[in-house]
């Protein structure tokens, strides 16, 4: 019998299938009859014979002969039979227990944590009724770069309400702008938008007090945050009808509405709001086709086509404007602009939709090395188990209830699991709304919340569970019984190639950290082209106009004051550009977009940045006013071959070039360095900058003073420019930290997954341990053989990763125009780690192992 | 037809165990019918019409001795009940009484 089923087999997976659905009283006869077909057709034809086999075993598949379903239902008993034994099995074995659960809850909560992050980064400005559209402006230049901004010239509201039948209602914002406020004696500065009447028709805010339809209907209008009108005026009902003192309009502005402070579900932020029409009022520039504006967001009507309303607003630049720039309009959904901000060629690529995948494959990484670690600690023990299994199948218990059994007890470890984890979360949330700057919460009332923690649950539990169920009912009764599953060999490389897998997610996890923290860190000390450390800076009040000298000397007095500029702003990150620049050679069609920057003749040695020909601008010499001094990008766009005494003209001054300062950044290192032009007009400069060096607390005091001076109505405000950039890359910050962590978790479950595996193999080879030493083995020796087998799998671990590390590490760098290389030293540092950890987990087990007394060992049967 | 509900090819499986007698199960019917009957029998159709038969009550079975030449698994052999006859012998009668009724010309073609 035993050669003629060797010789010829029916179809395995088809027989197998057979006897999952076929009812248990059927399956011995119906096997029976078809294996005696079998037997019979093969005589003739062996593939027609397993063809017809599998036919049959199809058609087999019908009512009457399938598994009564019933049978499920009536297992409430053995389902409650399981749960005990599941406890049971908890709380007898509290080790291995405590390592289980501690590597799912850690795992289970941090994956929980991210995804709530994530989930409150997707949901960004998705909850406003109306589809929402932002307005972008495309500025191909000449040199075939494409520009992308938000600033939209005003006009094109007039031409999107009367022209588009599509459009519903169109809303002009402002940026966020600080604005000094007045309450009698009290001033503070608050930030806050313009905005059109119409915002609130656009936009879903929470106006919980005063004028619900149109707030910002008068000019003089002033709609106020909760938290704001609080301050200011004790609570909230009473702000209605108060007024407060703007200083920049010198009027008066009356409160009409106050909004719910926590919107934190849109991007758009603001403590004040005041009609855009009252800024207009004031800045008539803005009412051209040709100056970039304010954001504008409009809605659609129901039922109307964005793509109509694309193909018609491209061209109305174009259409309204007489110069040869060409300039498009593209539209983008509210619901994206938060991801997708960074445009590439006029489109936009990417934004936080970067961190919000790297962050929710970490998160993923946590949860599978969880399961990873249940299921190879499950493994490990079925020896343990099979005894049990053993016994369980001589009393009749089928194979599902095995499984079954196995499930029972991986879903009950994930819930307490998912509960502790739950625990955590709302006690570590806090923390991590502190470091990531957000107001997150975890309402379990929340049917999406609820939702996908059932489904984390259900896929952890089944993934966790499934190996154990599935291979621990196979075992042979007699073999169970007698222990003698002693880790296949099938067993044992799955063991390793999940631990291969877990270890290497890890590397790649540190890897990634090391990476990023050397970009944050080459970031922050990188040298800018001039020096950003120990400058103070603030925005002048009007009080300053015509006063900068005197300012300027009377600072100049005190020792710990070095130097003092006046400037347009922060060179260190500057947006104020022109295109109307020409010089000899330039073609009038070329359009080309350069930065320039106002200054006084002591900004280059007050900023330390250095001049690669020519010189700066002499204090007092009146032919400087018309004079300029450009970077090197400059130099090498306008494309003389010596600039220096050649002819220039930028709004309206025509000058010529006395020097090339050497490039110093701008923009964010995401970005290449801009053209720039600095022209000498102090009168035209708003912000000061005072470098400072010896005791700062000294210096503070008499730059205090002296201010109040001038200014004696302003509160003195200032910033130190290397916070404010570092500052400015609070995020790349932020995200680091969190990879750090979650790195360290990361480690923290491989580690625990390792210790569980080598205490396992200690265990079973403690008679081996204990021959060995009597045989003359030292301690030593025995822990390397126990750890060397890990030790292999770490290396091949790390040889997977660095590949894999290495082109995510690459394409994260090369966002940024300005990054370090990829220092190879990283990954051997990474593997280190990996490997010194790994091997420390090890040994640990190993030496305790090791070092029992082998008549212990060997006595026990 | 509401005493005894059998279907046609129920019929025939009943009739057929009633042939084999003593070797009545799985393949012996299936076979036996495909020889008789000139058609097609899928085990699967067959298996249900066994199971239908039995748990009306029409048939009974019990398990043969294992064989090696179906990997080890025993044989059921079903035999027709009393109650199984009876049925049989109704659809005979019914079948007979309506032959008796049809008038001789009913049959003459022309």
């Amino acid at each position: 019998m035993q050669d003629q089923q060797q010789k010829i087999n029916p179809p395995k997976l088809a027989l197998k299938f057979l006897r999952w659905f076929c009812s248990s009283d059927l399956i011995e006869d119906v096997e029976g009859d078809l294996l005696e077909l079998f037997d019979e057709r093969s005589s003739i034809s062996y593939a027609h014979a397993k063809r017809r086999f599998i036919l049959d075993v199809i058609l087999l598949f019908r009512p009457g002969i399938i598994k009564n379903i019933s049978y499920y239902s009536t297992s409430a008993t053995m389902f409650q039979n399981h749960l005990i034994t599941a406890l049971r099995h908890i709380f007898r074995y509290k080790g291995y227990t405590t390592i289980n659960l501690l590597g799912l809850v850690v795992g289970l909560a941090s994956s929980i944590l991210i995804l709530t992050w994530v989930r409150d980064e997707i949901k960004m400005d998705t909850l406003h009724e109306k589809e929402v559209y932002k307005v972008w402006r495309n500025m191909y230049q000449s040199n075939g770069e494409i520009q992308t901004t938000e600033a939209i010239p005003q006009p094109l509201v007039e031409v999107l309400n009367n022209e588009y039948p599509q459009i519903d209602k169109v809303s002009t914002i402002s940026a966020q702008t600080e604005i000094l406020f007045r309450n009698g004696d009290e001033t503070s500065f608050e930030s806050g938008v313009y905005a059109s009447a119409d915002f609130f028709n656009i936009f879903n805010f929470n106006i919980i007090a005063g004028n619900g339809k149109n707030p910002l209907d008068d000019m003089y209008s002033l709609v106020l945050s909760k938290s704001m009108a609080e301050r200011y005026f004790g609570d909230v009902k009473s702000a209605i009808g108060k007024t407060l003192m703007v200083n920049e309009q010198k009027q008066e502005f009356v409160v009409t509405a106050v909004v719910e402070d926590k919107n934190t579900n849109s991007a758009i932020k603001f403590d004040w709001m005041i009609p855009v029409e009252e800024y207009i009022s004031r800045n008539d520039w803005i009412e051209s086709w040709d100056n970039g504006g304010f954001y504008i967001y409009f809605s659609l009507k129901d039922g109307a086509d964005i793509s109509e309303v694309n193909a018609r607003i491209e061209q109305e630049i174009n259409k309204h404007t007489n110069t040869e720039v060409d300039e498009r309009l593209i539209t983008q959904s509210i619901k994206d602009t938060y991801l997708y901000s960074e445009f590439k060629n006029g489109v936009p690529v990417s934004g936080r939709i970067r961190y919000i995948k790297i962050l929710s494959g970490i998160a993923i990484f946590l949860l599978v090395m969880a399961c990873i670690k249940f299921m190879n600690l499950a493994t490990a023990r079925s020896s343990r188990r099979a005894k049990e299994v053993g016994v369980r199948k001589v009393l009749g218990a089928q194979k599902e209830l095995i499984s079954q059994q196995f499930f029972v007890e991986s879903f009950l470890l994930t819930f307490i699991s998912v509960g502790l984890a739950l625990v955590i979360v709302s006690l570590v949330l806090p923390y991590f709304n502190q470091l990531t700057n957000k107001e997150l919460s975890l309402s379990l009332t929340d049917p999406e919340v609820l939702l996908s923690l059932a489904g984390i649950t259900f896929i952890v539990g089944f993934l966790s569970g499934s190996y154990p169920a599935i291979l621990l009912p196979t075992f042979g009764i007699t073999d169970s019984l007698k222990g003698m599953i002693r880790g296949s060999k099938f067993n044992q490389t799955l063991r390793n190639t999940l631990v291969v897998f877990q270890f290497a997610m890890a590397i790649m996890l540190i890897i990634g950290t090391f990476v990023v923290m050397s970009q944050i860190d080459y970031i922050l000390n990188k040298n800018l082209g001039l020096k950003k450390d120990n400058l103070l800076y603030f925005n002048m009040s009007e009080d300053y106009t015509g006063k900068e000298d005197a300012y300027r000397n009377k600072l100049m007095k005190f020792p710990q004051i070095k130097d003092v500029t006046f400037t347009s702003g922060n060179p260190v990150s500057y947006g104020r550009s022109t295109s109307s620049a020409s010089w000899e050679g330039k073609s009038p069609d070329d359009m080309l977009e350069i930065n320039v920057m106002i200054t006084d003749a002591h900004f280059f040695s007050a900023m330390g940045t250095e001049m690669k020909e020519g010189r700066g601008f002499v204090e007092g010499r009146q032919t400087d006013k018309s004079t300029f001094v450009i970077n090197e990008v400059a130099a090498k766009l306008i494309g003389f071959e010596n600039p220096l005494d050649q002819k220039l003209s930028v709004w309206g001054i025509d000058g010529t070039i006395i020097g090339v300062v050497k490039d110093f950044h701008m923009n964010s290192l995401y970005e290449p360095i801009k053209p720039l032009i600095i022209s000498n007009l102090p009168e035209y400069t708003n912000t000061a900058f005072i470098r400072i060096e010896g005791d700062l607390q000294e210096a503070l005091y008499q730059i205090e003073k002296t201010s109040k001076e001038i200014s004696p109505s302003y509160p003195f405000r200032y910033k130190f420019l290397d916070q404010e950039y570092a500052e400015s890359y609070s995020n790349e910050i932020i995200i680091g930290t969190m990879i750090r962590i979650f790195a360290f978790i990361a480690i923290f479950i491989s580690c625990l997954g390792l210790f569980g595996l080598s205490s396992y193999s200690a265990d079973q080879r403690s008679k081996e341990i204990g021959i060995r030493k009597i045989n003359g083995a030292n301690t030593w020796g025995i822990v390397y053989l126990l750890s060397k087998n890990y030790s292999k799998l770490i290396i091949i671990a790390f040889v997977l990763a660095s590949p894999i590390a290495y082109y995510f590490a690459k394409e994260w760098l090369e966002n940024f125009t300005f990054h370090v290389d990829i220092n190879y030293f990283i990954f051997f540092a990474a593997g280190m780690i990996a490997f010194l950890i790994g091997a420390l987990t090890v040994s640990i087990k190993s030496y305790q192992a090791a070092s029992v007394n082998p008549i212990k060992t060997l006595k026990s049967e | 037809m509401s005493k005894y509900s059998i279907g046609e090819f129920e019929e025939i499986v009943l009739l057929t165990v009633a042939v084999l007698y003593e070797n009545a199960y799985g393949i012996t019917i299936k076979k036996e019918i495909e020889d008789r009957l000139e058609r097609k029998v899928s085990v699967g159709a067959m298996r249900t019409a066994l199971k239908r038969l039995e748990k009306k009550g029409f048939l009974e079975s019990e398990f043969g001795e294992a064989t090696a030449i179906r990997g080890g698994k025993r044989k059921r052999y079903f035999k027709v009940t009393v109650y199984g006859k009876r049925a049989l012998d109704y659809v005979m009668s019914t079948r007979k009484q309506l032959w008796d009724a049809i008038p001789p010309m009913a049959f003459e073609f022309k």
